[in-house]
C-alpha cells in the first residue's frame, strides 16, 4: 500500500508542477498560495452566487430538496464527464507508463494509483461543485449534525463509481488495440465511441420519465417535495444518498450510507478483478502495439507540390490536432458537438414537457424576434459554445519542447501567430454557423440580420483567438508528459471562459442600456467596439512579438 | 561564415551563462564546439540561432546580425536541433514539404533535393509514415534532411550524430567534409571527442560559459600535453 501512496504521489506531482510551471509559480510557494487561492475564491464565489439564487428560489416553493437530488446528480454527471476524458488519458497516455513497465510494481499498485490520480482530480472539482452547494443548503435549511455527517460520505462516495465504471469501460476499449494496426486512428476511435456509448445511455434515460402526464407532473411540482420524484430511479447511489440527506432519521440515514458503500465496495472488488485481467493488455498494446500506420506506397507527384506558407503553416496545425485525439476532441470537436449537444438537450427537455418541437418554433416566431435582445442572445449564445475552443489558448503549449522550432525558421513570430490562431477563427465560424443556423431554425429571422449577426460574431471569435494566444505565450505550458496536460489540466483552460463571461455581460450592458434601439444600429454599435477591441489586440501582438516568445525556450 | 562578438548571456542576474564570448568560424571550415554538461554549447547554439536573446555583444550569419536583421539571418542557416521528437503527427513528406514552404524551395528543386536527401539516409522509403513510427535514429535523420533541404550556406548542428546508425554517421560527416570543401561552413556541438577530431578543422572549448581554447588539435597538443590522450587533455582543460 505504501507503494501505491507513492506512486499516487508522484503521478499527482508530476501534473500539479506542469500545472505550477505553467503559472511561473514554480518556486514561490507564497505566490503559488495566492493564485490558487485567487482562483478557487473566483470559482467558489460564482457557485455560491448561482447556488444561493437557486435554493433560495426552491426554498419559497417548499421545493428545496430537489437541490440536493440536482447535486447529487451533477456531481455524477460531472465525474462521468471528467473521467471519460481523463481517464484514458491518465491511464493509456501519459509518458511515464513506458517507464514503469519495467519497475518491480505489481500490476495492482499501478492501477490504483492511476485510479487514485482520477479520482483526486474528481474530488478536487467535486468539492467545489458538490460539498460547498450541499454545504450551503445544510446552512440554508438549517440542517442537523446528521446531514453534515451524511454530505461528507456522500460527497466521498459518489463519485467512486462513474470513474471506476468509465474506466473499465475505456480499459475494455482499449484491450483491442493490440489487434490494431493503426494505433492513432484506433485511439481516435476509442474516444469517439466512448463518447458515443455515454451519449447513447444519457438520451435512452432522459427519456425515462417522458411517460408522465402534464397533469401528474403538476401534481408532484404542487406538493411538498414532491419534484424530488421526478430525479428519482435512475442511478442507485444517488437515489440512496439523496434519501439519506432529505430524511430526519439517522437510522434511514445509515442504511442508506451503508448501501451506497456495499455498492462502491462491490463496484470496485469488480473493477480491480477486470482491471487487472484487462489493463496491462491494453497499455501494452497501446505502446508498443502495431505501431502507427505504415506503409511503403510511392510518394504521390502531387506531395511535391509547393504551396503558399501560410496554408502549410496552417494545415499543418490543422493536421496535428487532427491526428492526435485528445487535441481533437478537445480543441476540434467541441465547436461542432456542443452546440448540436445543447440543441438534442433543450429539444428533448421541451419535448419531455410535452410541447412540440412546432409549437416551439410557431410560439418562437409570434414573438418579434427581429431586435436587439433577441440579437444580444443569440450572441451571448455563441460566446457561451465557443469558450469551449481550446485551439488558440493552446497553440503554442500544443507544440511542447518543439516550440522553439518557431524562433528558429525564417518567418516572423507575428506571421507564426496569425497562421496558429487562424484554426481557432475557423473553428470558432463554425460554432457561429450551427448557432445561427439553429436560431434561423427557431426564430425564422432576416437574412441581413443573421449576416450581422456572423460579422460581428465572427469579429468576437478573432478578437478571442488573438487575446488567448498572447496568453499562452504568456504563460506557456511546453514541459509536458501527456497532451492531457496541456488540452485539460491546464488553468489557462480559464481564460477563454472568462472572456466569454466579460464578453456576455458586456452584451447584457448593452441591452440594458440600449433597450429599444434598432436591432441594425445597435449590433452595428456592437460590432465597432468589437472591432476596436480587436484591432488594440492585435497591435500588442504585433508590437510584442519577441518579447511574448521569451518564455519559449 | 559566423561571426560571435563579445557575447553574454545570464538566466539569472549576476550569473553569466556565457560570458564575453568571441568566435569566428570562416567559410570552408569545420567547427566543433565542446565542453562539458552545463558548459553553455546550448545556450550559444540557441542564442546563434534566435531561440534566445543576446544580453550584450552581437552573432552575424554571413553578414546579417541574428539581433538586428533575424528573418535575413535565420535564412542563412539549416539548424538540427539536439531533440529530433518535431511534428511527430505528420508524415516524413508533409514535414518535408513544410520545411521546404518555409524556406522557399523552388518547385523543380524539391524533388530531386528530397530524394538525394532521403535516399543517402536511407530513409526515402518510410516518406509516407508519420515521424512518430520512426526511430530515434530515423527522426534524427528527418530533421537532418528538413534542415539541409534549401541548401544553407551554414549549418548549425547539435549533437547531429546521436542515434544515428554507422553508415548514417559515416554519410553525414562526408556531407560536411563535402559542405566545406565548397567553401560553407559546419557549426556542430559534440561529446564524442573522436568525431572532432577527426572531423574538425578547429574546435572550441567552453567551460562554465567562457571559452577557454580555439584552434586546432596539433595547436591543442602543442598547447597542453604533447602525448596525452584527447581524453586527458579535454579533462586538464575543462576541470582547471
Amino acid at each position: 500500500m505504501n507503494k501505491v501512496i507513492k506512486l499516487t504521489k508522484i503521478f499527482l506531482k508530476n501534473s500539479f508542477s506542469n500545472m505550477d510551471a505553467r503559472m511561473g509559480i514554480s518556486t514561490k510557494s507564497k505566490s503559488k498560495i495566492i493564485v490558487y487561492g485567487l482562483l478557487f475564491l473566483y470559482f467558489a464565489g460564482l457557485i455560491i452566487f448561482l447556488g444561493y439564487n437557486l435554493l433560495d428560489g426552491l426554498i419559497a416553493i417548499h421545493q428545496e430538496t430537489i437541490f440536493v437530488g440536482m447535486i447529487l446528480f451533477m456531481i455524477f454527471g460531472l465525474a462521468i464527464i471528467q473521467t471519460i476524458f481523463s481517464s484514458i488519458n491518465i491511464l493509456y497516455f501519459t509518458k511515464d507508463s513506458e517507464y514503469l513497465l519495467p519497475l518491480p510494481l505489481k500490476p495492482y499498485q499501478i492501477i490504483l494509483a492511476r485510479t487514485n490520480v482520477m479520482l483526486i482530480a474528481e474530488y478536487l472539482i467535486i468539492f467545489l461543485v458538490g460539498f460547498i452547494p450541499l454545504l450551503m443548503y445544510g446552512i440554508l435549511t438549517g440542517a442537523g449534525i446528521i446531514y453534515y455527517l451524511t454530505m461528507i460520505f456522500a460527497v466521498i462516495l459518489l463519485p467512486i463509481l462513474p470513474v471506476l465504471l468509465i474506466s473499465m469501460l475505456v480499459m475494455f476499449i482499449m484491450s483491442f488495440a493490440k489487434l490494431t494496426k493503426n494505433r492513432n486512428k484506433f485511439q481516435l476511435f476509442a474516444m469517439l465511441l466512448i463518447l458515443a456509448i455515454i451519449m447513447a445511455i444519457s438520451i435512452s434515460t432522459s427519456g425515462m420519465k417522458q411517460d408522465l402526464t402534464n397533469e401528474e407532473m403538476a401534481q408532484m411540482v404542487v406538493q411538498a417535495n414532491g419534484m424530488i420524484e421526478l430525479v428519482k430511479g435512475y442511478v442507485p447511489t444517488v437515489d440512496y444518498l439523496m434519501e439519506a440527506l432529505t430524511t430526519n432519521s439517522l437510522f434511514t440515514a445509515i442504511v442508506e450510507v451503508l448501501k451506497t458503500l456495499g455498492i462502491t465496495i462491490l463496484g470496485f472488488i469488480i473493477y480491480m478483478l477486470i482491471a487487472q485481467k484487462i489493463y496491462f493488455k491494453g497499455l501494452v498494446g497501446n505502446l508498443f502495439g502495431g505501431g502507427a500506420s505504415s506503409s511503403n506506397k510511392e510518394i504521390n507527384q502531387k506531395e511535391y507540390r509547393n504551396s503558399k506558407l501560410y496554408k502549410s503553416y496552417v494545415g499543418k496545425e490543422f493536421k496535428n490536432m487532427a491526428r492526435n485525439p485528445v487535441f481533437l476532441m478537445q480543441c476540434l470537436i467541441p465547436a461542432i458537438l456542443i452546440p448540436i449537444i445543447m440543441v438534442v438537450v433543450v429539444f428533448a427537455g421541451f419535448n419531455s414537457d410535452g410541447m412540440g418541437l412546432e409549437q416551439i418554433t410557431q410560439m418562437a416566431q409570434q414573438m418579434p424576434t427581429n431586435t436587439f435582445f433577441i440579437a444580444c442572445i443569440i450572441l451571448g449564445v455563441i460566446q457561451f459554445f465557443t469558450m469551449f475552443i481550446y485551439v488558440s489558448i493552446t497553440a503554442v503549449s500544443r507544440d511542447g519542447e518543439n516550440a522553439v522550432f518557431m524562433k528558429y525558421i525564417p518567418v516572423s513570430l507575428y506571421k507564426q501567430y496569425i497562421y496558429k490562431i487562424i484554426p481557432n477563427i475557423i473553428m470558432n465560424i463554425v460554432t457561429i454557423l450551427v448557432t445561427l443556423g439553429m436560431a434561423e431554425y427557431l426564430l425564422n429571422l432576416p437574412v441581413i440580420t443573421l449576416i450581422a449577426l456572423f460579422v460581428v460574431a465572427t469579429i468576437m471569435g478573432i478578437l478571442q483567438s488573438i487575446a488567448m494566444i498572447i496568453v499562452d505565450l504568456k504563460r506557456p505550458k511546453l514541459n509536458w508528459d501527456s497532451e492531457y496536460a496541456v488540452a485539460k489540466q491546464n488553468l489557462n483552460l480559464v481564460f477563454p471562459v472568462l472572456l466569454s463571461m466579460i464578453n456576455i455581460a458586456i452584451l447584457v450592458g448593452f441591452v440594458y442600456l440600449l433597450k429599444d434601439i434598432n436591432v441594425y444600429i445597435g449590433v452595428g454599435i456592437l460590432g465597432i467596439l468589437y472591432v476596436i477591441a480587436t484591432f488594440i489586440t492585435n497591435k500588442y501582438l504585433y508590437n510584442k512579438q519577441y518579447e511574448l516568445a521569451e518564455k519559449i525556450i | 561564415m559566423i561571426e560571435i562578438k563579445n557575447v553574454s548571456k545570464s538566466y539569472v542576474k549576476g550569473k553569466k551563462s556565457v560570458e564575453d564570448l568571441n568566435l569566428e568560424i570562416k567559410n570552408g571550415e569545420i567547427f566543433g564546439f565542446l565542453g562539458p554538461n552545463g558548459a553553455g554549447k546550448t545556450t550559444t547554439i540557441r542564442m546563434i540561432t534566435g531561440i534566445l536573446n543576446i544580453d550584450d555583444g552581437d552573432i552575424l550569419i554571413d553578414g546579417k546580425s541574428i539581433k538586428k536583421e533575424p528573418l535575413e539571418a535565420k535564412k542563412n542557416f539549416g539548424f538540427v536541433p539536439d531533440s529530433p521528437d518535431m511534428f511527430l503527427k505528420l508524415k516524413g513528406i508533409e514535414y518535408l514539404m513544410f520545411m521546404a514552404d518555409i524556406y522557399d524551395v523552388p518547385q523543380n528543386k524539391r524533388k530531386e533535393k528530397i530524394e538525394e536527401l532521403t535516399k543517402k539516409f536511407e530513409i526515402y522509403n518510410q516518406l509516407n509514415n508519420q515521424i512518430q513510427s520512426y526511430s530515434h535514429g530515423m527522426r534524427q535523420k528527418i530533421v537532418i534532411c528538413g534542415a539541409l533541404l534549401s541548401e544553407p550556406k551554414n549549418w548549425i548542428l547539435d549533437e547531429p550524430m546521436t542515434g544515428l546508425d554507422p553508415k548514417s554517421s559515416y554519410d553525414l560527416k562526408e556531407m560536411m567534409r563535402e559542405h566545406a570543401k565548397s567553401g560553407k561552413t559546419v557549426f556542430f556541438s559534440t561529446h564524442i571527442l573522436e568525431v572532432a577530431e577527426k572531423l574538425c578543422d578547429r574546435v572550441g572549448i567552453i567551460n562554465k560559459g567562457k571559452l577557454v581554447f580555439v584552434g586546432t588539435f596539433e595547436e591543442m597538443k602543442q598547447k597542453f600535453k604533447e602525448n596525452a590522450s584527447l581524453e586527458d587533455l579535454f579533462l586538464e582543460i575543462t576541470e582547471k
